[in-house]
């Protein structure tokens, strides 16, 4: 075996691709895990996690500065000084927008493994249905009793906490004992059942936080700081969770600054035989081979390299037959909500800081409601009590001013839409090569939006999140919806859609890519429809399933 | 690795870690080499005299002590764009020449009570019409005050006096109940707790 071949290569490093180098060392592959940015090593290098609030030069704020130099990341949360390393550079990879497309990247060892949301929901059967049912797109080539035994597997590994609900539209998983809601989220639990009965459910968010120590991992410890990596490996991440256990086997090489530029076609073969790698420090060009290449960068950056690859056998890109590749770009649409105060509990506070909130599922066009559009959304809220600082635009100077913000705020509940976005076909990303990122690689251009499907979804995400607060006994609730751009939900979708037929889809029901059979994306760029649910612990089943069966298929020697 | 060992860890990084140096006058007025915005002597004593009266030593540190003019004008200097730092040293004017007709004074000379009433002045003036409460996470009070610099100088230097009061170590560590590691998630904590003070 020379010196740059392996049994399989793994681009990317985040959720899936942590899942793909896991399996697949485990199985006794020699696996190679390329990453396009610098290592972050596991507590040493998360370099903010313990620092008090008046610890960061701006108290966490953004100057001019980082506002200039990132200009993506600017419209949204994500621009803070308390976790800039964990973002791409938005100049030195910049990309064109046809229309307004948010992307917000992590290019470093783990990804965006470290800055989730870790909301983690398996899909219920009813979702891989719907494309069939509503002739959209292409059906699915699997159900959720394909994937069920997978998301047991990869719940149990990574740790995800939360209550057997026994909910029908969100299948309950293998969970560790749930967080808690506060006395407020339990005071609106309580008149939301009473008013809507069955109907609709308000529970406690299941999270890849985990509550009791697993493997070397401690638990959480309620200090609501993920995004800066946690001392504790408390959260599921790459390098708290996947990574030690693929590193363990002593199979797994992990290349960080490694960008992959394309996969390596043969076309006698007609399967990969590996990856060219450009180096980001060097500049200098490697080629790897393997048996099996895991495309795990990223959805939309998994797509790029397809588009680069096999291109003097088919122009626009290594699975592109079928004329999809590219094409189907989904998010989850929000910035929708509402939100109000909740009075009698001025004298309860809480200790600890959970890094998790309620979650009320999916309701609409199910069980007999219909609405003048498709699919639904999902809530995400909490109960919290406003800070010390609420006292700022109210009036007052001097010393009994000075002594009246040290009481905490008011009670406020508040609740926003994850809502689904449909896939369309003429919602897509191309190569632009008249603009070229630092490293001189063509970049991509996004030209998607929502649609009148999502539109009309909006209106009632919003009416819907008034008429529940109220009817949970929520006072002075108002209603929001703003930026209505897709990316912003980073829940990057489809571009390389799993499908049962290769002139419609991109991958097959186990996530090979039709036209080269020992190539798998199992990251969100397989997404055939995008559900509401938070869309990572799927990616995990995916991976870990696939894995499996690409494993298998080697032994048999079909791949 | 277990809680304790970790905490022990977190411990050495945290005795590693030092608070900028910060380069005090006598009066506790001037602090950091700026560079976007420039400003006289008088006028960062001003400002930090107006962080004094938000925020005035009582039986615990006030404004002054705690440095929060300096982070005031760190915020100012670093995070607001061109067009809100104009407003503000038009404001810094505004409210000069104000104070001046009014008391033919500087703000700086006048008595606390003095001080007191120009800032309620100014906040009563920033009142809603119809008595309503301001809302609480607006920069200003009302959205058309946003174009007046008077109310632009005087809520940016509110703001971010507040912001850097409450999130200063004193106020986090020794006036009301902040840990880094809860460890844990007590959902029925009573409020009447969390006032260390």
């Amino acid at each position: 075996m020379s010196a740059n071949t392996y049994d399989a290569i793994v681009i990317g490093s985040g959720i899936s691709g942590g899942w793909a180098a896991k399996e697949l060392t485990e199985k006794g592959l020699k696996t190679i895990m390329l990453e396009r940015g610098r290592n972050i090593e596991h507590v040493k290098d998360y370099v903010n996690a313990t620092k008090d609030p008046w610890q960061f030069e701006h108290r966490g704020g953004r100057t001019q500065e980082m506002i200039k130099d990132y200009p993506v990341l600017k419209r949204d949360y994500p621009l803070n000084e308390t976790n800039l390393d964990y973002w791409a550079s938005d100049k030195d990879s910049p990309y064109v927008e046809v229309k307004r497309f948010d992307w917000f990247r992590g290019y470093h060892v783990g990804g965006r493994s470290l800055t989730w949301g870790r909301q983690s929901y398996r899909w219920a059967d009813f979702n891989f249905e719907e494309n069939a049912k509503d002739g959209i797109a292409v059906d699915w080539p699997i159900r959720y009793k394909d994937l069920d035994p997978w998301y047991g597997y990869v719940e149990k590994f990574a740790g995800i906490s939360g209550n057997k609900d026994g909910l029908p539209v969100l299948p309950d998983g293998d969970f560790m004992p749930p967080m808690e809601m506060n006395c407020v989220e339990k005071d609106v639990a309580g008149r939301f059942k009473d008013y809507y009965k069955q109907a609709r459910s308000l529970i406690i968010g299941r999270t890849a936080n985990i509550t009791v120590p697993h493997y070397a991992r401690t638990n959480c410890q309620y200090r609501n700081k993920c995004w800066l990596g946690c001392p504790f490996g408390a959260y599921f991440s790459t390098q708290s969770s996947t990574l030690p256990a693929a590193v363990a086997t002593g199979n797994l090489t992990v290349r960080p600054w490694s960008i992959v530029t394309k996969i390596l076609y043969d076309k006698d073969t007609k399967k990969a035989k590996g990856v060219e790698v450009l180096d980001a420090e060097t500049n200098q060009t490697y080629e790897y081979f393997a048996k099996i290449v895991f495309v795990n960068a990223s959805a939309f950056n998994s797509t790029w390299i397809l588009m680069n690859s096999a291109t003097d056998i088919w122009p626009d890109g290594l699975g592109s037959s079928g004329g999809e590749l590219g094409h189907n770009v989904m998010d989850h649409h929000l910035g929708v909500g509402a939100s109000g105060t909740v009075e009698g509990f001025e004298d309860r506070y809480y200790f600890g800081r959970r890094a998790n909130g309620i979650y009320i599922p999916r309701y609409r066009n199910l069980g007999g409601d219909k609405r003048e559009y498709l699919r639904g959304f999902g809530y995400q809220g909490s109960g919290s009590r406003e800070g010390w600082s609420s006292g700022i635009a109210e009036l007052g100077v001097g010393g009994a001013f000075k002594d009246a913000i040290t009481e905490p705020g008011k009670w406020t509940m508040g609740i926003g839409g994850f809502g689904e976005t449909l896939p369309y076909h003429e919602n897509k990303i191309t190569l632009d090569k008249t603009v070229k990122d630092k490293w001189g690689l063509p970049v991509l251009s996004f030209d998607a939006e929502i649609k009148d499907n999502e539109k009309k979804m909006r209106l009632d995400m919003e009416n819907d999140a008034k008429e529940m607060l109220e009817a949970a006994g929520v006072k002075n609730v108002k209603t929001h919806s703003s930026n209505p751009f897709l990316g912003r939900g980073i829940h990057e979708m489809g571009t390389a859609r799993m499908g049962r037929d290769p002139k419609t889809s991109v991958l097959n029901g186990w996530n090979q890519v039709w036209d080269a059979q020992n190539v798998f994306v199992t990251d969100g760029a397989c997404m055939t429809s995008a559900a509401c649910q938070n869309p990572s612990l799927t990616y995990m089943a995916l991976t870990a399933r696939a894995a499996d069966h690409a494993v298998s298929e080697l032994k048999k020697g079909n791949i | 690795m277990n809680r304790r060992t970790v905490i022990k860890n977190l411990a050495l990084v945290l005795s590693g870690a030092v608070l900028l140096p910060s380069c005090l006058h006598s009066d506790g007025a001037t602090f950091i080499q700026l560079k976007h915005i420039q400003l006289n002597a008088g006028q960062e004593k001003l400002i930090g005299d107006i962080c004094e009266t938000i925020i005035p030593k009582t039986a615990t540190p006030g404004a002054k002590d705690l440095k929060l003019p300096a982070f005031v004008l760190k915020m100012l200097d670093d995070c607001y764009n061109k067009k809100d730092q104009e407003a503000f040293l038009a404001g810094l004017v505004k409210f000069t020449d104000m104070v001046k007709a009014k008391y033919n004074s500087s703000f700086s000379d006048l008595s606390v009570k003095d001080r007191e009433a120009v800032l309620a002045g100014i906040e009563n003036s920033a009142k809603p019409d119809n008595g309503a409460k301001a809302p609480a996470r607006r920069r200003r009070p009302q959205k058309h005050l946003q174009d007046d610099p008077l109310m632009a100088f005087y809520w940016d230097i509110k703001q971010q006096t507040i912001f850097a009061y409450t999130t200063s170590q004193y106020f986090m560590t020794k006036l009301v109940f902040y840990d880094m590691v809860p460890g844990r998630y007590i959902v029925h904590y009573p409020v009447s707790k969390l006032k260390l003070a």
